[in-house]
Parts: structure tokens; C-alpha cells; sequence
């Protein structure tokens, strides 16, 4: 019987919200990371460093009766502020030097979080109680407010239909060139429509569900449409200025600097512009981490999360925003599914199958680069250029 | 007749004997006269004993150059002369040990190279470099000066803005695609260029900026003859515009149709300076040249 326990677990709606929150937490980091990486070609390797400060930072100023927005933003400007003082340091060095300072720099900030007690608690970690979140309060929606949810949450969904139709019919054949209707979809492209369909219908039907019901299912609820109404919004800012001239210069500095620089453009000010960018969007990743968890420690911001963002991005496309969603999703399906599925098919103890979960996905990866270096939504064709 | 190494210019003993006079001392002179005391009639470029070394190598040896606006100037020299470090001095690119320079009236040789750069001084690269994955028109576009999109917060207020400098910017470089052949690449990564089109793709993208001094590092290396013509004849037809160059080239036949003047350096340090059939008369540069 455990097969039909598990897949009603897995399709429960309290455990889809739980699900839907923290593939949008985790879509949300890997957003900045992409920014930093993807577009402008920063290695940063310490990401986790401007969660922690975004999720401190909320935490600890609610607890003092800042309104959790408020905090929220503050946490996200001293993300920022964080990526200013990484970026002036070395941004002018070479590459490297900001790969090892912001790696030093997230470890550093979790032992300032491990050991200054009076600030952070410690290792007892900080709770944010429920009196704080201004979520709280809407335990019991009117049925008026539920169905205007509901509609929100419909349209959300269908935003990202129609991004998903419009990726499908729509490509463009030339790099640069204008999006122009296809003829054919390619088998490839099918394929990943059809499962991001369907994944995403199931999210859409189930998560509809939990907010009708949303006095059963409680606050988590209000927090999933918010942060997926983040999410959308982030992502949709992000598409229109790295397709401006703006999001040129920074493609420019990834494959060039010095052109850029010839060009007449400021590489430096461009570098720390997505830095700090990219620094706040994972602050505010880190304020809806917590808010999820309703309790912060520092073991929740081991390096191990820095690089759970960046299979993300590469998985998805390294330098494509879409691609980076969709490889939330994956990372996150896989977790899931592999935790209902495995224990019913391999007979192991906890601990050993989840060592075999991370050993599958780092096998899994390690295909995928194989078989498709560039990513899901990467373009093939830009592996063979020389430079 | 055997085909001389294309790095060493074609001298002729019958030019040799109807020798020029040296005025390296007095174009020296006037240099300096213009760096320390701009007259009326500046120099677009002017720079005055520039020094660089690396370590042990003097690459630039106290160094002067001028550049006449609205002039099409050469620079040449034996490989290792100095010259592609001359440039990046100039540019800022590397900062000078010592010297000045004055751009425009202006000393520049404190500037970071992308202001420079915006000045109008815009400087390409010998080796070329592509921005292999923008297709060549993205590599252009980046190139054109003051767009209100490259600031973050104008794309999210200025969009109907951006949109129509946007397709101006598509219409210039799809001209300068043409005028440098590269038109029916415009949609390829640029990354999928040859040698020879990346020098092409370098030079387009310094005229997008709509620059008043282009410093050309070697721009008909690796091109076709044919092509050298066509651009040779772009040159002089931007330089009629009003555009000022400054041209690093071994090919002599394009150092002969194209500059009003032509420096020469060797060993870092100011050899010669004259009308094209002058320096290809002057004995000293043929040693420069020959007798190593
Ligand atoms: N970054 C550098 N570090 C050390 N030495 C350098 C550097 N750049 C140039 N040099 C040295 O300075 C000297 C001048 O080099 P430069 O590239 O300016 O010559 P060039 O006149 O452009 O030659 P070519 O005609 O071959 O391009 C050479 O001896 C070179 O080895
Ligand atoms: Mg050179």
C-alpha cells in the first residue's frame, strides 16, 4: 500500500503549496544568480550569502515590529549593499578574485550568524511567530476574496501559458533577429511544452483548490500566490532589461569586456549594477525562505544552496530566465518524486536513500552535459563559436 | 617580381636617391609646442613622450604623435616597434609610465579608456575581437553612443523611447554592414566569423559610434585584396565626412593611397615622420626596416 499513500501525499494541496513555495524560493534565487552569471558572466560562489543577509535581515526586523514589507525591502537593499561592497573590492581584478572572495564572503556571513548570539540567537536560530506575518491574519478570507484569488491566480498562470505558446510557435531562426511564427515544432520542443504543461496545470488545479480551501491549508496559502506574484513580476522586469540595451552591455561584458569598454561603456558600473541586482532579488529570496519556515538557523545556509542555484541555471540555459525557471521546477520535481517513488522501489534506510537521491541527480547532471551542454533552453549552436 | 614580406615596405633605390629632408625634429618640435601651449589650431590628437615599459622592455620610448583633424595619419614601424602599445597608451587601455595626451584640446591621459571612448576617440584591436555569442547586429548595436535603454531604470520607464532608437540604430548599422561587406552576416553569431571578417566587424562597430578619431590596428590584415580596395575607398569616403584616422598598417600599398602623413616608429622611439613617399625614401627607416 505504500504506492497509493505516497502519490496522495504527493498530490495533496498542503503539500503542493509547500512545494509551489519552495520551487518559487528556489526560482527566485537562481533568478540573480542568472543575472550575475548568465548574463554578465560573474562567477559568483557564494550566493547564499545575500539569502542569508535578505532572510536575517526580514526576520530579525519584524521581530522588532517593522512590518514584514518593510523588512522585506530593507533586507533586499542591504542584499545589495553586500554586492557593493564584494564588487568594489575586486570587480576591477581579475574573474577569479570575486569567485574566491564571495565564496569566502558566504561563509564568513553564516559564522557571523552562528556566533553572534545576541544578534542572531546563534545555533537555536530565530522564529518569526505567526503575530508577525501580516499573512496571519487572513486565516479566513471572505468567499469574495477567495475567488478574486483565485482569478489572480488564474491569470498568473495564464501569463505563463502564453510565454509557453509563444516559446512554442514562435522562435527565432537567427541570433538577434526578430521572433518569427514556425512552420514545425521541433520533437524537442513538444516534448518540453508538453511536460511543463502538464506539470504546470497540475500546480495550477491543486493550488486553486488550496485557496478555496484556504482556512484548512492557513497562511501558506496567501504566502504562495504573493511569492509566485513576486516571481512573475522579478522574472517579467528581468526579461525586458536584459533584452533593452541594457542587458546588451551586460552580454557584452560576458563575452568581452575590454570591447565593452572600447565601446565607451562603464564595465565596472555595469558589473556592480548586476551584482547588486542579482544580490537583492536573492535577499528577497531569502525573506520568503524564512517567511516559509517560520524559523531561520544558520545550518539552513550552507554553501550547498549556492550550488543548488547553480545546477539550477545551468540545467535550465545558462543566460536564459525561462530556462532558469524551468529548472527550478525539474530540481524540484526530481527531489519530489524521487522521495514518494524511491523508498518503494529500493529498499534502503532514510539516510542511504537520501544519499542516493543526490548521487542520482549528480549522475543525472552529469548526462544532461553530455547529451545537452547547453542546457534545456540553451542554444546549441553558441557552443561551437570560437572566440 | 618575388613578392617582398608584407611587413616590410616597398622601397626602391631610385626613391632612395631623391632623398627628402628630415623634419622629424621640427614635427617633434611642434608637437611639443602644441602639448604645452594649445594654439588655435589644435591637433584632434596630440601626444608628447610617452614612455611605457614592461618590466625590462622599453616598448614605448618616449613616444610623440599628432593626428591633423579631418587627416587620415599612418603609423607604422618594424613588428615590435611599439606600436599597438602607442595605441593602447593613447586609449588608456594600458596607463603610461609617462607623457601626455591631448584629445580634442583635452588632456586625457588621466581618463578611464570608456570615457575616452565616449570622447570620441574609439580604438579597435589588432587581434580582433567578436563578441561571438551576439550575432553581428547585436555587436553594433551595442556600439551606438548615448542609448537611453543601457540605463536600468529607463527600461522600465522609456520603453516607446528605447523602441524607436532602437530601429534608427538597426538602420545605421545595417549601412555600415553593407559599406564594410558584412550585410549578409548580420543574423549569424559573430562568433561564426573568419579572421578576416572579424577585422571587418571590429571596424564596423568602431564606426557605429559615430566616433572623431578612429585608431585602426592593422584593418587590412588577413582581408581579402578586393576588399582592401573597398575599404580603402569607405576610408576616405568617412574621412571626407569629417572623420579623422589613424592607421596602424604594414601593407604599404594601403599607407600610400590612404594617409595625408605617416610616423614611423621603431625600437619605441620616434624615427621618422612625413608624407608616405617620403618615409619610403628615408634611409634610416629602410634600415629600421631591413638591417636588424
Ligand atoms: N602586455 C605586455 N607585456 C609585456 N610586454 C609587452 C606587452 N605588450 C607589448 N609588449 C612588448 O612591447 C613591444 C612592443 O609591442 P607592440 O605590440 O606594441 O608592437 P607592434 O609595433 O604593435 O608590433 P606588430 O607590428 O607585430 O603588431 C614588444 O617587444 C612586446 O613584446
Ligand atoms: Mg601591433
Amino acid at each position: 500500500m505504500p504506492d497509493a499513500v505516497s502519490l496522495q501525499n504527493l498530490l495533496s494541496p498542503g503539500y503542493v503549496v509547500s512545494l509551489i513555495i519552495f520551487t518559487a524560493t528556489y526560482a527566485l534565487f537562481s533568478l540573480g544568480l542568472n543575472l550575475q552569471w548568465g548574463f554578465t558572466g560573474l562567477l559568483n560562489f557564494g550566493h547564499v550569502a545575500f539569502m542569508t543577509v535578505g532572510a536575517y535581515t526580514t526576520v530579525l526586523l519584524s521581530l522588532q515590529g517593522i512590518p514584514l514589507w518593510l523588512a522585506t525591502l530593507i533586507g533586499a537593499v542591504l542584499a545589495a549593499l553586500l554586492g557593493l561592497a564584494l564588487g568594489a573590492t575586486t570587480l576591477r581584478l581579475r574573474e577569479d578574485y570575486l569567485a574566491i572572495l564571495t565564496i569566502g564572503a558566504s561563509e564568513v556571513i553564516r559564522l557571523i550568524a552562528l556566533n553572534e548570539e545576541w544578534l542572531t540567537r546563534g545555533a537555536l536560530g530565530v522564529p518569526i511567530t505567526d503575530q508577525y506575518l501580516p499573512l496571519g491574519a487572513l486565516t479566513r478570507p471572505t468567499l469574495p476574496t477567495r475567488i478574486g484569488m483565485v482569478i489572480w491566480w488564474t491569470v498568473l498562470f495564464a501569463l505563463a501559458a502564453w510565454q509557453l505558446w509563444r516559446w512554442l510557435r514562435h522562435s527565432s531562426d537567427r541570433p538577434g533577429k526578430e521572433l518569427s511564427e514556425t512552420r514545425s515544432i521541433p520533437i524537442h520542443k513538444l516534448v518540453w511544452g508538453g511536460v511543463t504543461a502538464l506539470a504546470g496545470g497540475v500546480l495550477y488545479g491543486i493550488g486553486a483548490i488550496a485557496i478555496i480551501d484556504y482556512a484548512r491549508y492557513g497562511y501558506k496559502v496567501g504566502l504562495m500566490l504573493l511569492l509566485v506574484t513576486v516571481l512573475a513580476f522579478v522574472y517579467w522586469r528581468l526579461e525586458v532589461a536584459v533584452n533593452a540595451p541594457w542587458g546588451r552591455v551586460l552580454k557584452s561584458i560576458r563575452e568581452d569586456e575590454e570591447v565593452a569598454r572600447a565601446l565607451g561603456k562603464n564595465v565596472f558600473w555595469y558589473k556592480l549594477q548586476s551584482l547588486m541586482l542579482g544580490g537583492a532579488i536573492a535577499g528577497v529570496a531569502g525573506a520568503f525562505y524564512a517567511w516559509n519556515l517560520t524559523f531561520i538557523n544558520p545550518d539552513g545556509f550552507i554553501p550547498l544552496i549556492t550550488f543548488q542555484a547553480w545546477i539550477i541555471v545551468v540545467l535550465g540555459g545558462s543566460g536564459n530566465n525561462a530556462g532558469t525557471l524551468l529548472g527550478a521546477v525539474i530540481y524540484w520535481m526530481y527531489f519530489t518524486v524521487t522521495r514518494f517513488a524511491l523508498p518503494a522501489i529500493v529498499p534502503l534506510d532514510d539516510a542511504r536513500l537520501g544519499a542516493l537521491r543526490i548521487m542520482v541527480i549528480g549522475l543525472l547532471l552529469i548526462i544532461l552535459m553530455m547529451v545537452r551542454p547547453q542546457g534545456i533552453l540553451g542554444k546549441k549552436e553558441e557552443l561551437t563559436l570560437g572566440r | 617580381m618575388v613578392d617582398e614580406p608584407s611587413n616590410s615596405p616597398d622601397f626602391s633605390t631610385e626613391k632612395l636617391e631623391a632623398m627628402q629632408p628630415q623634419n622629424l625634429d621640427e614635427a617633434l618640435a611642434e608637437v611639443e609646442r602644441v602639448a604645452v601651449s594649445p594654439a588655435l589650431e589644435l591637433p584632434l590628437l596630440a601626444a608628447t613622450s610617452l614612455v611605457k615599459n614592461f618590466g625590462g622592455i622599453k616598448a614605448v620610448d618616449n613616444a610623440s604623435i599628432e593626428v591633423a583633424k579631418g587627416s587620415i595619419t599612418g603609423l607604422v614601424g618594424p613588428n615590435g616597434a611599439g606600436k599597438t602599445t602607442l595605441f593602447n597608451l593613447l586609449s588608456n587601455f594600458i596607463r603610461p609610465d609617462s607623457g601626455r595626451v591631448l584629445f580634442d584640446g583635452e588632456p586625457v591621459h588621466h581618463l578611464q579608456p570608456h570615457i575616452i571612448a565616449r570622447m570620441g576617440m574609439v580604438r579597435t584591436f589588432q587581434v580582433a575581437r567578436a563578441l561571438s555569442r551576439l550575432s553581428v547586429m547585436e555587436n553594433l548595436l551595442l556600439a551606438a553612443q548615448k542609448q537611453t535603454g543601457e540605463k536600468f531604470w529607463n527600461t522600465w520607464l522609456r520603453n516607446k523611447e528605447i523602441a524607436t532608437e532602437e530601429q534608427q540604430n538597426r538602420e545605421k548599422a545595417i549601412a555600415i554592414l553593407e559599406s564594410v561587406g558584412l550585410a549578409h552576416m548580420a543574423y549569424e553569431y559573430a562568433g561564426a566569423l573568419s579572421g578576416g571578417q572579424r577585422k571587418l566587424l571590429e571596424m564596423g562597430r568602431a564606426l557605429m559610434t559615430d566616433p572623431k578619431l578612429i585608431l585602426l590596428d592593422e584593418p587590412a590584415a588577413g582581408v581579402n585584396p578586393t576588399l582592401i580596395n573597398q575599404i580603402c575607398d569607405r576610408v576616405q569616403q568617412w574621412n571626407r565626412r569629417g572623420m579623422t584616422f589613424l592607421i596602424i598598417e604594414h601593407n604599404m600599398d594601403v599607407i600610400m593611397s590612404l594617409c595625408d602623413r605617416v610616423w614611423v616608429l621603431a625600437e619605441g622611439r620616434n624615427l621618422a615622420v612625413g608624407t608616405p613617399a617620403e618615409i619610403q625614401s628615408n634611409p634610416e627607416v629602410l634600415e629600421a626596416y631591413l638591417g636588424q
